[in-house]
């Protein structure tokens, strides 16, 4: 077309992530570490840490090195800990996001249940775990039931909270297009509220490994969480920490994973991941209608 | 109904939109949005609804895009009583309401969509209706990607898509800035030429309300109605050069006489 007027094509420019690593900021990041654990190290080796509570850097590492290689013995723990983790966040969360969807459906279901929500949510998740192994015993599914009480929640509410404040004009777009109640939902309600049905899944998933822990310091039979108490009641606290640190790598990379299923799923609050999308399905139209003119 | 096919006919060649003693109240009748709305639209002609706020302008529109039912008199629709959202009116709200993870083009084929599965023929259709509003080459940006105005485009696009001849807009590019407005407004009055529609534009700027229109429908509040209706017999296409002529200013104090800023 030609006779229409030239448009701000500035609004498409996608900001770049501008992460060049900033090489000063790195060394300055990297000097204080090295010096804080120098400090650790020499602190207690000249008894200012006491070296119970405090061991030293270095057996920390060399407790690593033996949990994970010489020894070995971190591997079938971690293996039964993230088990449950995955098994009791998946649950809890898709629990949490199909009766978050439920409820937010009925108004009627809504009203009876809101109570019930606020007193539920008030209580500490936690405070329930010991019932639940009176309930159902010691083992695998105790520990999967208090994983998935910690995990519901976060979903449950951002789900419901997603799905009932739905934009009021964009409904009325949907109404004036004749759209039935079940297409509302599926075309507007739903993908509306999926950014933050997302962040309710990234607190569950961070509950979940808190919550692995508690039911191991419960049920000390296996996993990283009885490790951890196995090590300390043996006074063993460079393991302690090795074990410790791996928490910290695997909180750290259940962040980033769940980053990376955010651009995923819900891609249009990213500006790589709209350039993404959209680039693919600019390539299946080519694909199926050729050229646009 | 049968015996009356030729009067019909003729009719509907005519006012495609009438309204008879049209009033709507909420809240259990404490609240009158609008009272005793008389009028016909004529096939293919734009009115404007001009007023301030509150004189019932979106109201108006509810009811003839069957969003809400008067509590009085009827509107009919092509000779059909309005009672419920219909394929033949469309409606576009001054924000763009487009959803933000659909790209352009499939926010255009959203009305098709709730109707069917769209055929490659609908998807060639919103692709020429994205040209048509001049965003070719966005068809697969995002909302978020685009401007305002670029945004709003978009929604003039989706609006067309639903094939409707009889186009209601509330205040369509009432949040653009004034330069993206009257561009929006001159291709607007170029495209619904070219694509045939009988339109309802709602503003509450005078002077657009008159540029764009063939009949100003001039709203007054408290109750909110029609006060007056100002036929615009200004020629057509028009220049926004028209605006300082003085026959458009003549018609400016009219509209504000009614309204009694004058
Ligand atoms: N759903 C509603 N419930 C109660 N009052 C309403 C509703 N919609 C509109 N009104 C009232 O009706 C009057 C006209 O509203 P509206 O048609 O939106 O005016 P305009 O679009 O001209 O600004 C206003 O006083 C408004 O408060
Ligand atoms: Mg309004």
């Amino acid at each position: 077309m030609s006779n229409t007027i030239d448009i701000d094509k500035n609004s498409t420019a996608i900001k770049s992530r501008g992460s060049a690593l900033n090489i000063n900021r790195v060394l300055k990041h990297a000097t204080i570490f090295i010096v804080l654990v120098l400090a650790w190290e020499i602190g207690s080796r000249i008894g200012w840490l006491d070296p119970l509570f405090f061991p030293k850097p270095t057996d920390i590492l060399a407790s690593i090195f033996r949990i994970y290689v010489t020894q070995g013995n971190v591997w079938f723990h971690l293996y039964a800990s993230l088990g449950l983790v995955f098994a009791g966040f998946i649950a809890g969360s898709v629990l949490g996001v199909v009766l978050g969807s439920l409820v937010g459906f009925s108004a009627v279901i809504r009203r009876f249940i809101k109570p019930y929500v606020i007193v539920l949510e008030a209580t500490p998740r936690i405070a329930v775990a010991p019932l639940l192994i009176a309930l159902l015993g010691f083992g695998a599914a105790s520990k999967i039931a208090i994983i998935m009480l910690v995990c519901f929640f976060a979903p449950f509410i951002n789900t419901l909270s997603g799905v009932i404040n739905v934009n009021e004009e964009k409904l009325e777009l949907f109404e004036s297009l004749g759209a039935s109640k079940f297409q509302i939902f599926t075309k507007l309600v739903l993908p509306d509220a999926i950014p933050v049905i997302m962040a309710g899944e990234r607190l569950a998933l961070t509950a979940a490994l808190s919550g692995v822990l508690v039911a191991e310091f419960i049920q000390r039979d296996q996993g990283i969480g009885s490790l951890i108490l196995t090590y300390t009641r043996n006074l063993n606290m460079a393991s302690a920490f090795a074990c410790i640190f791996t928490l910290t790598l695997i909180g750290f990379l259940i962040f980033r994973g769940m980053e990376w299923l955010d651009n995923r799923i819900a891609f249009w609050n990213h500006d790589d991941g709209m350039t993404r999308v959209g680039s693919r399905s600019k390539q299946r139209w080519l694909k199926q209608h050729g050229e646009p003119q | 109904m049968t015996n009356a096919v030729a009067s019909d006919l003729v009719e509907s060649a005519e006012q495609v939109v009438a309204a008879q003693g049209v009033a709507k109240s909420f809240s259990g009748g404490s609240v009158i949005a609008l009272q005793d709305a008389n009028f016909t639209v004529k096939q293919g002609s734009f009115v404007s609804l001009v007023g301030p706020s509150g004189c019932g302008k979106s109201t108006l529109l509810r009811l003839i895009a069957g969003l809400i039912e008067p509590t009085q008199g009827h509107i009919e629709v092509h000779q059909t009583q309005v009672k419920r959202a219909r394929q033949d009116v469309a409606m576009m709200f001054q924000r763009a309401t487009l959803l933000e993870w659909r790209t352009a083009i499939e926010n255009v084929l959203l009305p098709t969509e709730i109707r069917r599965t769209p055929s490659s023929e609908d998807k060639n259709r919103a692709m020429e209706l994205l040209n048509l509003v001049g965003l070719g080459d966005f068809a697969f940006s995002f909302p978020a990607q685009l401007s305002g105005g670029m945004q709003q485009r978009v929604a003039l696009a989706r609006l067309l898509q639903t094939g409707a001849d009889i186009l209601l807009l509330d205040e369509p590019f009432g949040a653009l800035d004034e330069f993206t407005r009257e561009k929006l407004n001159l291709e607007l009055l170029r495209i619904v030429s070219e694509v045939k529609a009988t339109t309802i534009f709602v503003t509450h700027n005078i002077s657009e309300a008159i540029f764009l229109a063939d009949e100003v429908y001039v709203m007054t509040p408290r109750p909110g109605q029609i006060a007056k209706i100002v036929p615009v017999n200004l020629q057509r296409p028009r220049e926004l050069s028209v605006q300082t002529s003085a026959e458009f200013n003549e018609l400016v104090a009219q509209v504000r006489e009614t309204l009694g800023a004058l």
